[in-house]
């Protein structure tokens, strides 16, 4: 059976937390016949919304881990993701859309555009994912999707347009106009279930005739055949849907949808929006990277009979093992093929195929180009590539941000330390921001990652789910040392025991590197080195870089460069220039003004103008620097960039200076030079802590 | 070029020196013109001539989009630190970035007391200690004279300079006996220099019409090169 690629949607939902996302879905869920009942995300029926399946999701009421499930809609088969919708989670939200080809996106009719709506937002484009908005809540008090829509355009630039308008508002919000079709729209019935179609209130014809005029005027750009009807007063249903259709994936165009999930008003209209605006996976272009040559772009074939080519997005552990979520890029996928990993070049064969719906799986025997999918018990990793007759492609390298925060973890017995390292297993496979060592020193297991809550999150999970108890240390910010100026080096290392001794001499110069945080250049001319010892001096300085002599970060930004230096012909060997080239080094670094360096986080709060002086104050104390304000009715967004460290507990100080009003919202941005008072302290520290540690 | 010697060769030494001085702290000093003439311009040069006298500045502006004024900034800091060659243009640029905020608002009817209150907040609870406030894009033709009075009163209170743009109507633009808009005349006690951009052919010409209360200078000898966007000696 070979997938009809025009039937098919892959369909994401990204949204603000708290802006009804898993609500949404849930109704989704239900309209499309999947599950029987409607359950809501706080469970207070103790049983939960279907695609939270984590009980501490449950327990938070957020989404975290991403779900994927396929449910019908008419004749159309969705695959849904779901996003998680907090910043922290980035990876996870990056990750989905990658393999989405449409999204909704999901905005709060009394919030509005707020600062993780933006965040979202950016991810979307980054990854070209044309978009429909849902302005949800049209129930609360204070609604206004037109304000919403506003925003859309003011704040995140999208040619935003209305193709409905709500029949009322807040509690007297009884269904909607389609501003295609020009028919008002009821979703009687407990559930919404029967849609009732009549003509339009009276007093809502004036403002739907408006509406739909902005919306013909603006949609008609995108077709000529639209444009000429418009002008004679002859247009169809068909003629604006397709104009609509070619101006979302042009992805310039966002069709503006609104209702209430909650209340179950203008789902079903949401969904026809969904096939009818939003790409079948054979619109969309997608590339793979040729490892054989040098990464070069391959365009990827739609079509079921090509060699398969498909992507592992997705990790979870199972009751059996390892499920890995993939999306078939190119060809198809039958139980029994054989495919390999073009990371490591293992070869597997294809065993149980499955298809997702959150807690419950359906056995297939095949998925087509374009499907979304889950396999069991492959061995592998989230983001790698499999492929049919040894092509040795990828899919594009997805971007991965480098962790800014740790955190030393202890386990309180042996049955927590032997689970631990199953649960540090599966968390740094699912979540390749999520990393984990060892320090030598301290002989601690320290886990890293993107924030407090990042982190916070995957304790809870290790408490949970592997039952283990554990003690943790305080967070701790992932500093860099530098060096600011250039300096020479000329080290000797000479040593005389029986037998043969030791000798080698290097020379030359170390300086700052703005553009990589490592470069060795052999630069030695007359043999005065030979051939043979040259890898030895790279390998010598690379053992010094990952711990400087400052605080014992990593040192980033160096390039040494070797000129000359002297050997022995008994003597000189591999170690002997190591050691030579490790005292060089230390030698160079003394001389090269060394800094330390903090990662400063991008940070956007947002509240009501009121607090303005508050907020303000809250990022000036945490030696913040405010970019700019910006005021819009009541509410104030302050943009400034803040040194991580500066920023643990930041949700609880501004939750009380704001009562609760404000949010914020941060990213990593850059490193910058840690102020001379904190680097003292934070050196006194450092000695400290060697100090104890010579003790112990 | 060093920083140092860039400031003392700004072009907008001559606008001081033909303003006695300048606008001065506590002073309100406006650039009047119409729609397309270059007032942004002309402020971001002046804000980024403060700048880089390592003074802070505050730019107001009532925007859809703070990005687009900062590339206003950078356009007018790369075209400066191009044409006199400025040494360590990359640190410079870093050290006065900080020292600049930007302020939008994105209302159009956002009332002249409110601006005066968040700007008041910026300096005291943002502990920013603005020397220069840019208020850019405000529209004059609703403001009250009691509402500019205040502007001028926190402009003393904060010990600030404060500059405006005006906009003036594309038609039929009007101005009194002493060449002074009409749309400015009620607040004439309140502001301390007002300078009037005149379009030429190739050019646009600084007109002084107002400088405190001294009679203005005829020729300002100053202009806006509309190809670099920057303000220049017109010699």
């Amino acid at each position: 059976m070979a997938n009809n690629l025009s039937k098919m949607r892959n369909l994401g939902i990204s949204a603000h937390i708290d802006s009804g996302k898993t609500t949404l879905t849930e109704r989704i869920l239900y309209y499309c016949q999947k599950i029987h009942a409607i359950h809501e995300v706080k469970g207070k029926d103790g049983v939960g919304a279907t695609m939270d399946s984590m009980d501490l999701e449950r327990e938070r009421g957020i989404t975290i881990a991403s779900a994927a499930t396929n449910v019908s809609w008419k004749d159309y088969d969705i695959n849904i993701i779901d996003t998680p919708g907090h910043v922290d989670f980035t990876i996870e939200v990056e990750r989905a859309l990658r393999v989405l080809d449409g999204a909704i996106l999901v905005l709060c009719s009394v919030g509005g555009v707020q600062s993780q709506s933006i965040t979202v937002d950016r991810q979307l484009k980054r990854y070209n994912v044309p978009r429909l908005a849902f302005v949800n809540k049209c129930d609360r008090s204070g609604a206004n999707p037109f304000r919403v829509k506003d925003q859309l355009r003011e704040k995140l630039g999208h040619n935003a347009v209305m193709v409905e308008i709500p029949i009322g508002l807040e509690d007297k919000l009884e269904g909607v106009v389609d501003l295609v079709t020009m028919k008002a729209v009821y979703f009687d019935g407990k559930s919404g279930d029967d849609i009732r179609i009549e003509e339009i209130p009276a007093d809502l014809v004036n403002q739907a005739k408006e509406y739909r005029d902005i919306m013909l005027d603006a949609v008609s750009m995108y077709s000529d055949e639209l444009a000429e009807a418009y002008l004679e007063g002859t247009e169809t249903v068909p003629q604006i849907k397709d104009a609509i259709r070619k101006g979302t994936l042009s992805l310039d165009l966002t069709p503006v949808f609104c209702g209430s999930a909650y209340k179950n008003k203008g789902i079903q209209l949401l969904l026809d929006g969904v096939v009818d605006y939003l790409p079948n996976p054979s619109e969309v272009d997608y590339h793979a990277l040729d490892l054989d040559n040098n990464e070069a772009k391959v365009p990827i074939k739609p079509s079921d009979t090509e060699p398969c080519i498909c992507l592992a997005f997705k990790l979870e552990d199972g009751q059996y093992g390892q499920l890995t979520y993939i999306r078939v890029y190119q060809g198809s996928i039958k139980k029994g093929i054989e495919l390999t990993n073009s990371r490591n070049g293992r070869r597997f064969k294809v065993g149980r195929l499955i298809r997702m719906h959150a807690n419950s799986t359906e056995d297939i025997d095949y998925a087509g180009c374009g499907d979304i999918v889950a396999l069991f018990g492959v061995d592998c990793a989230s983001g790698d590539t499999f492929t049919e007759n040894g092509m040795n492609y990828a899919m594009s390298t997805m971007f991965v941000p480098e962790p800014v925060i740790s955190l030393a973890i202890k386990p309180k017995d042996k049955k927590s330390a032997d689970n631990l390292s199953k649960a540090l297993n599966r968390f740094t496979k699912e979540d390749p921001t999520f990393r984990t060592f060892v320090d030598q020193e301290s002989n601690e297991t320290v886990i890293r990652g993107m924030g407090e809550l990042h982190l916070e999150i995957y304790i809870e999970r290790m408490k949970r789910e592997y039952k283990i108890e554990l003690d943790t240390g305080m967070p701790q910010v992932a500093y860099r040392e530098t060096v600011t100026q250039a300096a020479r080096f000329d080290y000797t290392h000479k040593k005389q025991t029986g037998g043969s001794g030791q000798f080698g001499r290097v020379a030359g110069i170390m300086e700052p590197n703005a553009d990589k945080n490592y470069e060795f250049v052999d630069n030695i001319k007359g043999g005065v080195i030979p051939n043979e010892y040259i890898p030895s001096c790279d390998k010598g300085f690379k053992q010094c870089v990952p711990k400087g002599k400052i605080i014992g970060f990593p040192i980033v930004g160096v390039k040494l460069t070797i000129d000359d230096g002297s050997f022995h012909p008994v003597d000189s060997s591999d170690i002997a220039f190591q050691q030579a080239a490790i005292g060089a080094f230390w030698q160079a670094v003394e001389k090269a003004k060394p800094e330390i360096l903090e990662p400063i986080m991008k940070v956007s709060v947002e509240g009501p103008t009121e607090f303005q002086g508050n907020i303000l104050g809250s990022i000036n104390q945490r030696r913040g620097i405010i970019m700019s304000t910006t005021e819009e009715q009541n509410f104030t967004r302050v943009d400034a960039e803040v040194p991580l460290s500066e920023m643990f507990g930041y949700s609880t100080v501004l939750r009380s200076l704001t009562q609760g009003k404000a949010e914020f919202t941060m990213e990593f941005s850059k490193y910058a030079k840690v102020p001379n008072a904190l680097a003292d302290e934070l050196k006194k520290k450092f000695e400290e802590k060697k100090k104890l540690d010579a003790k112990k | 070029m060093i920083r140092k010697e860039l400031n003392t060769r700004s072009p907008l030494r001559i606008l001081e020196k033909s303003t006695h001085g300048g606008v001065g702290k506590g002073n309100i000093g406006v650039i009047a013109a119409r729609k397309g003439v270059g007032k942004t311009a002309c402020l971001v040069h002046i804000a980024t001539d403060k700048l880089f006298q390592e003074k802070h500045v505050i730019h107001v502006s009532f925007s859809t989009d703070t990005n687009h004024i900062v590339a206003w900034y950078e356009d007018i800091f790369e075209e400066i630190s191009k044409r006199y060659k400025l040494d360590g243009a990359m640190d410079v640029h870093n050290d006065i970035t900080r020292n600049r905020v930007i302020m939008n608002f994105l209302q159009d009817s956002v009332v002249a007391d409110q601006v005066n209150k968040s700007i008041k907040s910026m300096i005291k609870d943002g502990n920013f200690s603005a020397d220069s406030v840019i208020i850019d894009g405000y529209d004059f033709s609703k403001v009250t004279k009691e509402e500019f009075a205040r502007f001028k009163k926190m402009a003393e209170e904060l010990q600030i300079e404060v500059w405006f743009s005006v906009t003036l109507p594309k038609e039929g633009e009007a101005f009194d006996s002493k060449g002074i808009p009409l749309l400015l005349s009620q607040h004439y006690n309140n502001m301390s220099i007002v300078i009037v951009l005149e379009p030429r052919d190739t050019y646009v010409q600084f007109k002084l019409v107002k400088d405190h209360d001294v009679v203005p200078v005829d020729n300002m000898h100053l202009k806006l090169d509309p190809q670099i966007l920057l303000i220049a000696e017109d010699a």
